[in-house]
C-alpha cells in the first residue's frame, strides 16, 4: 500500500476520535452486557477495535485509539484514571499500524496474516508495558505481574484481536475499494 | 443503550481550578510518589491525596464499585503478595535483618527441595508502605472521570502542548460518544430482532469472540461510513491550514498559578530529597519490632 504510515492529517484526526470514541462505548457496553466468559478471564472484544483502526489508518491513529478510548470507557464505566493502562492499550493498537506498508490489501490471506501477527506483537508490547509498569507503581514483583496481570490481559486480547481483526478488515475492504482511500 | 459521563457540575474548589492547572498537580504529585518508599514520606502524599479527593465531594454511592475494585486490588493482589513475598520493593526486605513471625519448612517431593517460606516483620511493614503508596497514587486519580468536564479534554490538552491536531481528535472523540451508542444501541435491537442472542453466546472462548462480530462490525463500519463524510467536510472548510480557535477558552488565575508553584515545589523537592540527599529509600521503624515483641 502507497500510504504513508506516519501521516497525521485531517482521516487520521477525525478516524482516531472515532476510534477512541468506538473503543469506549463498545468497551462500557460490553461490560454492561456482562458477557459469558471462561472462568475469570473477562471478553473484552472491543481490543480489537484500536487495533483494527491502527491497522486501517495507520499507527497515530490506532495509539488515540486504544489511548483516548481506554479513558473513555473507563470515564464511562467509572473505573478512575490509569494512565499506564491507557498507554499500554495506546501500543496495542499502535504496533499493529506499522503493519500498513506490508499489507498489499485488506482481504487477502497474505496481508490477514501480517495483521494477525502485529496485532500479536502489539499485544505483547502494549500489555507488557503496562504490567511492568505496574512494579514500579504498584511495588509488585515480576512474577506476579507477569502472571497476575499480562498473562490474562494479554492471553483474552490475543484472541480477541487475532479473530475479530480480520474480519473487520474483510468487512472494511469493501468501503476502502469504495471510497479509493 | 444510554451512556452517561460520571461527570458533574458539583461547584467545589477542584472544579473551579483551570484543568490544566489540576492535571499539573496530578502529574507531579505521582511522579513524586513513585520516587519514595519511605511511609513517613508516603504519609505526606497520602494526606494530600485524600485531602484533595474529600474536597471533590464524592458520594460514597457513586464511588462505591470503583472502591470496591480499588481496595481488592491494593489489598489482596499488593498486600498479600508483598506480605507472602516481600518482593517488588526495595532490597532492604528481603537483603537486611529478618525477624520472623511465622515460618514453614517443606520440602518438595521427588526432588528434595527445601521451600521455607515466612512472614518478617518487615515484610508486614512493607505491605502497609506498599499498600499507602497505592492508595495514594490511586486516591488521586478517582475523582478525574468525575470531576474533569469531558468537553475540556481537546482545549487542556492543547494548553498542555499537545498537537492541535491531537487535541481536536481528543475533542471530537468526546463529541461521537453518544452518537455511537445510539449506533450501537439500534445494531444491537436489529440484532435481537434477527434472533440474535448476546447474552447466550455459547461455544469456547473463541467460538462466542467469533459470535460478536454481528455486533462489532456494523457499528465499526458504519462509523467508518460516517467518518468520511466528517473527513470531506473538515476538509472542504480548510482544517488544519492555520492555528485552530477553541470554544472553551481557559485562563490561568491567581489560585492556579498557586497550585502549579506548588505542585512544582513538591515535584522539585523530593526528586532533591530522593536524588540530592538519597532520603526515601525504605524504613523500618523501631516500634514496629516492639510492636511484635522483639
Amino acid at each position: 500500500m502507497d500510504k504513508k504510515w506516519y501521516a497525521f492529517g485531517t482521516r487520521e484526526v477525525v478516524f482516531a476520535a472515532l476510534g477512541a470514541a468506538l473503543y469506549g462505548v463498545l468497551s462500557f457496553a460490553t461490560n454492561m452486557l456482562a458477557l459469558p466468559a471462561a472462568g475469570n478471564i473477562a471478553l473484552r472484544p472491543a481490543v480489537c477495535i484500536p487495533m483494527f483502526f491502527g491497522v486501517a489508518f495507520g499507527p497515530w491513529v490506532g495509539f488515540i485509539s486504544g489511548f483516548l478510548g481506554n479513558i473513555i470507557g473507563d470515564a464511562l464505566s467509572g473505573w478512575g484514571f490509569w494512565i499506564w493502562w491507557d498507554v499500554g492499550n495506546g501500543l496495542m493498537g499502535m504496533i499493529p499500524g506499522f503493519a500498513i506498508p506490508l499489507l498489499a490489501g485488506y482481504r487477502d490471506a497474505k496481508s490477514l496474516v501480517i495483521a494477525d501477527i502485529f496485532v500479536i506483537v502489539g499485544v505483547v508490547v502494549g500489555m507488557g508495558f503496562s504490567s511492568l509498569t505496574e512494579i514500579f507503581t504498584s511495588g509488585i514483583d515480576f512474577a506476579t505481574a507477569f502472571g497476575g496481570y499480562f498473562i490474562p490481559a494479554a492471553l483474552t486480547d490475543v484472541i480477541n484481536g487475532i479473530i475479530l481483526v480480520p474480519i473487520l478488515m474483510v468487512a472494511y475492504d469493501a468501503i476502502a475499494v469504495r471510497t479509493g482511500r | 443503550m444510554l451512556v452517561a459521563w460520571k461527570y458533574k457540575e458539583r461547584n467545589t474548589i477542584i472544579q473551579r481550578l483551570d484543568p490544566r492547572a489540576r492535571w499539573i498537580f496530578l502529574l507531579s504529585l505521582t511522579f513524586s510518589i513513585v520516587q519514595f518508599w519511605d511511609i513517613r514520606f508516603l504519609l505526606f502524599f497520602f494526606v494530600i491525596s485524600f485531602g484533595h479527593y474529600f474536597l471533590c465531594r464524592l458520594t460514597w454511592k457513586e464511588t462505591r464499585r470503583i472502591w470496591t475494585f480499588v481496595l481488592t486490588l491494593v489489598v489482596v493482589i499488593i498486600g498479600i503478595n508483598a506480605v507472602l513475598t516481600g518482593r517488588g520493593g526495595p532490597g532492604e526486605v528481603l537483603k537486611g535483618p529478618k525477624h520472623i513471625l511465622w515460618q514453614v519448612e517443606w520440602v518438595v517431593p521427588w526432588v528434595g527441595w527445601t521451600i521455607s517460606p515466612n512472614i518478617t516483620v518487615e515484610k508486614i511493614v512493607f505491605a502497609i508502605t506498599q499498600m499507602v503508596r497505592m492508595l495514594s497514587i490511586t486516591v488521586l486519580f478517582i475523582p478525574l472521570a468525575y470531576t474533569f468536564n469531558p468537553n475540556q479534554y481537546g482545549v487542556t490538552f492543547r494548553g498542555l502542548g499537545l498537537p492541535d491536531k491531537v487535541a481536536v481528535s481528543m475533542d471530537l472523540a468526546f463529541r461521537f460518544v453518544p452518537t455511537l451508542a445510539r449506533d450501537f444501541s439500534i445494531t444491537l435491537d436489529s440484532q435481537r430482532a434477527r434472533g440474535y442472542e448476546v447474552e447466550r453466546l455459547e461455544g469456547g472462548l473463541i467460538a462466542q469472540i467469533r459470535k460478536m462480530a454481528p455486533l462489532v462490525v456494523p457499528v465499526t463500519i458504519n462509523a467508518i461510513v460516517g467518518g468520511e463524510d466528517i473527513v470531506n467536510a473538515m476538509d472542504l472548510r480548510c482544517f488544519g491550514l492555520r492555528k485552530r480557535t477553541w470554544i472553551h477558552k481557559l485562563e490561568y488565575r491567581p489560585r492556579d498559578y498557586v497550585l502549579i508553584g506548588l505542585s512544582v515545589l513538591i515535584l522539585a523537592g523530593s526528586t532533591f530529597a530522593n536524588l540530592g540527599l538519597g532520603l526515601g529509600n525504605f524504613w523500618m521503624p523501631g516500634w514496629a519490632l516492639r510492636l511484635f515483641g522483639f
